[in-house]
């Protein structure tokens, strides 16, 4: 494998890897590679959380006390944003690297919202339960999930009364895509719906007294189907195959979907519903691998914030520095903008975003900056450099030394190809000749900025 | 020698000459100053008590659901018999007495969502709660008219949805020199001077380089084009709406290209001890915008620039346990302008007697109908393309 190969590999299944861990890893082949990321991936493990404040609110007084429901929403909305920093820390340290990519992409399909602080925890584990697990539990379970339930109006959807919320995102968003289903398939399906109801402590209910127990019309099939009935009916559709591998196709290969590779993923996929399957399926073809695969892909603010981070590490030691990041780039872990997720690609680009992100080494890693500026009248100007006022600073901890023991004997082109996988612009290649050889803290951040380090 | 030109001479000597063309290519479009129309527009963020804002001084109802919060009819400023200015709109009431304020009363959408995040995207979004788009109205103006990033400018750190279109963006900056100050101190520049603008590359890449050199003009054509004399010094220095409202004026003086500019005043979100911090809230807005149309006026452009304000809902008639309000639906919006065509009350407020299930002001008035009427007959754009569908044009302008 060469390096960029590698390095590809574990940008789109982890979050890449340092330049000596690259050297190694190209040794071996494909398959002992693709082996060897679901081998480390085999663990479930949950984030870990305190919870021990939600002893101080008791089920009978939040019941009755709408200041005291108040008090627990305002606690939950700080709890959650540091569960926020949990799974920061967990991107960044964990060898399961795979596992908590599926994650990712998962949390960005099942797309949910709640800041009820135990319960988004529960879904979150739910999450990487699945996460290269069985579709079709995934599904079921994500149906039952107290935060899916709240968030999705599931909760109001009763007989009599039904509330189409969670069925239409269910056919648009979580199985099948737009306009592969009938606004009869709706009614239908939130109807089998009704009841779903969860626990004070999180866990599910069926009311059975606003289930809906008549015969319904799904896809042609009626009987007096139940939630998990109408799932199995959705996942027997062959578009849903179809779609969910669209999806992963355009996540982790190309945003262009190239119909063939996404047709031998189908066949892959539909019938079983093994998410690991496909994924080995997809990480040890061919086409993977294929040029206009790599380095294609624009970096979400998570990828670009923890692939630094995986390079060099960098530990906030203000969470309020972190959640100004993540709200100045766009994206906010456990804070989606919609039941839709984040659009990524093209999308976490503005202006401002931009000129954020190229700043953004910088600011993480150098104490001092300083640029050149034309100094004197128009006759006799000079160069000099000038410390930046204004840069903005992080309080960051950065630990030079596992930098500095990482690249031992690493050269800078080596550097440069495991940073940057795209190809570099022919003016900018010039721009990096200029660097010298070695693989010195400036080197880095100037690499670290350039566009081309925000492909992946 | 003055800054302007200091700038145009030192950026030659700093090695513009060895920059492709394009860049140079860049030229500063002034706009047509006796047709170029402003649209200001301000979010109060949180959902403001409109109820509290504009208060219906002989309803009993009003009085009975808020035995603690109400606004006692000495505390306001009587618009007529049965509205009353909160006391501490003050400036606002002088723009009302000189015909220059329409106060359009419920306005809102149907199946109300009371989410900020949700309510927040659809007005910003000008979408159906049942389908709420991911392009923002003014990046969907943008999409259609838009030839530059800075055609439509918020005055923030970063970039609301609104801003956001399908295929442009506006752009986010504090102030004139805040962008342009940030691409020194990064590589932004040095990296620029070495792109080869000839190396095609697949579609991605290529998309932020040419983001960065946008990044780069609208920089610089803020830098130089917006002036410091222009920035006034009269206004209050007592919130952020304030001081962004002293960068819109300074921009409008100068002349800019833009079209929109986008604020807002955070803090609304009055669950507890609402009247206190609502009342300063108020006060700054008012001054804040007292300001600036003072500031405008002096300038002869408060006739070319309309202020909209605006919050993502209303609150609930009944007051709540902790002296505060709950999120509510419908809600007041604020037309600003010298060319209003019914300036005053626009319509009246909705009956405190008909609610809806939740206890809230029912909607009469679409937003995106207000929307409509902007984009129509202020800036002349084709609304149903921006929005997507055919509103009603109300006659407010």
């Amino acid at each position: 494998m060469t390096y960029k190969e590698v390095q590809h590999l574990y940008w789109r299944a982890g979050f890449g890897l340092k330049p000596k861990e690259l050297q190694y890893l190209a040794s071996f082949s494909k398959e002992a590679l693709v082996n060897d990321l679901f081998q480390k991936s085999k663990d479930i493990v949950p984030l870990q959380k305190d919870l021990s404040y939600l002893k101080a609110f008791p089920q009978e007084r939040l019941k009755n006390e709408a200041q005291f429901r108040q008090e627990l929403a305002r606690r939950n909305r700080q709890e959650t944003k540091i569960l926020n920093t949990i799974w920061f820390k967990r991107l960044e340290k964990t060898p399961r690297v795979l596992r908590e990519r599926m994650t990712l992409f998962w949390a960005n399909h099942f797309v949910c919202r709640d800041m009820a602080t135990n319960y988004i925890l529960k879904y979150n584990t739910t999450l990487r339960t699945h996460a290269l697990g069985n579709f079709r539990d995934f599904v079921k379970a994500i149906s039952k999930e107290a935060s899916m339930i709240k968030y999705l109006n599931l909760s109001q959807n009763r007989k009599n009364s039904p509330n189409e919320n969670f069925a239409r995102e269910l056919l648009e968003l979580f199985t099948l895509g737009e306009g592969n289903y009938l606004e009869k398939d709706i009614k239908e399906c939130a109807r089998a719906f009704t009841g779903y109801h969860f626990k004070f402590n999180g866990d599910f209910r069926l009311i059975k007294n606003r289930h809906d127990n008549g015969i319904k019309q799904f896809f042609g099939k009626e009987g007096n189907f139940d939630g998990d009935d109408i799932i199995d009916i959705i996942l027997e559709q062959k578009q849903c195959a179809q779609y969910i591998c669209e999806k992963i196709y355009s996540y982790f290969v190309n945003s262009n979907i190239n119909k063939e590779h996404v047709a031998e993923m189908v066949h892959v996929f539909y019938g079983e519903y093994n998410i690991e399957k496909l994924m080995r399926y997809v990480f040890n073809s061919d086409w993977f691998y294929n040029k206009e695969n790599i380095g294609t892909k624009i970096k979400s603010p998570i990828d670009l914030i923890v692939g630094i981070q995986r390079m060099i590490p960098v530990y906030f030691t203000k969470n309020e520095e972190l959640f100004r990041l993540q709200t100045l780039l766009d994206q906010f872990l456990l804070n989606p903008p919609n039941v839709a997720g984040w659009k990524g690609g093209k999308s976490w680009i503005t202006t401002n975003s931009l000129m954020l992100r190229i700043k953004l080494p910088s600011m993480i890693l150098e104490k001092e900056s300083y640029s050149y500026q034309y100094r004197g009248n128009r006759k006799n100007l000079r160069i000099v450099s000038v410390k930046n006022k204004y840069q903005e600073k992080l309080t960051v901890y950065v630990d030079w030394k596992a930098y500095k023991k990482s690249v031992k004997k690493v050269s800078l082109d080596m550097l440069k190809d495991t940073l940057i996988l795209c190809e570099v612009n022919r003016g900018t290649a010039n721009y990096i000749k200029r660097f010298g050889r070695r693989p010195s803290r400036k080197n880095l951040v100037n690499l670290m900025s350039l566009p081309e380090y925000q492909m992946c | 020698m003055k800054r302007r030109s200091f700038i145009k001479n030192t950026s030659l000597a700093t090695g513009m000459a060895l920059v492709p063309n394009f860049l140079k290519a860049f030229d500063d479009l002034v706009p047509n100053l006796n047709t170029h129309r402003n649209l200001v527009v301000i979010h109060l963020k949180g959902g403001n008590d409109g109820l509290n804002t504009i208060i219906p001084v002989n309803n009993d109802i009003y009085y009975n659901a808020r035995p603690k919060i109400a606004i006692k009819q000495k505390d306001t400023i009587r618009l007529n018999d049965e509205l009353g200015f909160n006391k501490n709109l003050l400036p606002l009431k002088k723009l009302y007495d000189q015909g220059y304020l329409s106060i359009i009363n419920n306005v809102g959408y149907p199946n109300p969502s009371r989410s900020h995040f949700v309510s927040s995207d659809i007005w910003q979004t000008a979408s159906d709660h049942s389908n709420i788009l991911d392009s923002g109205w003014i990046g969907r103006y943008l999409d259609k008219y838009g030839k530059k990033p800075y055609n439509a400018i918020q005055i923030d750190d970063d970039l609301d949805l609104a801003l956001r279109g399908e295929r442009r963006n506006g752009i986010a900056t504090r102030n004139a020199k805040q962008l342009y100050r940030s691409l020194q101190e990064s590589d932004f520049n040095t990296i620029l001077s070495y792109h080869d603008p000839s190396h095609h590359h697949e579609h991605n890449l290529g998309y932020l380089y040419q983001t960065m050199i946008d990044a780069k003009s609208s920089a610089k054509y803020l830098y130089e084009t917006a002036l410091d004399s222009n920035l006034s010094d009269s206004y209050p220095k007592t919130s952020s709406l304030s001081n962004q409202l002293k960068v819109v004026g300074q921009f409008i003086k100068s002349g800019l290209d833009t079209n929109i500019y986008y604020t807002s005043l955070d803090g609304f979100d009055t669950h507890a001890n609402q009247i206190g911090r609502q009342n300063k809230l108020l006060k700054n807005y008012a001054e804040a915008v007292g300001a600036f149309v003072k500031d405008l006026r002096k300038n002869n452009k408060f006739r070319n620039t309309l202020i909209l304000t605006f919050s993502e809902f209303g609150r609930r008639v009944k007051q709540n346990y902790s002296n505060g309000t709950d999120h509510g639906a419908a809600n007041n919006v604020f037309v600003i302008g010298e060319n209003l065509n019914k300036s005053g009350l626009y319509n009246s407020l909705a009956s405190l007697n008909d609610l809806d299930n939740n206890g809230d002001l029912k909607y009469e008035i679409d937003f995106r109908t207000v929307y409509a009427t902007v984009l129509s007959k202020w800036l002349n754009a084709d609304d149903r393309i921006v929005l997507n569908q055919d509103f009603e044009k109300l006659n407010f302008i």
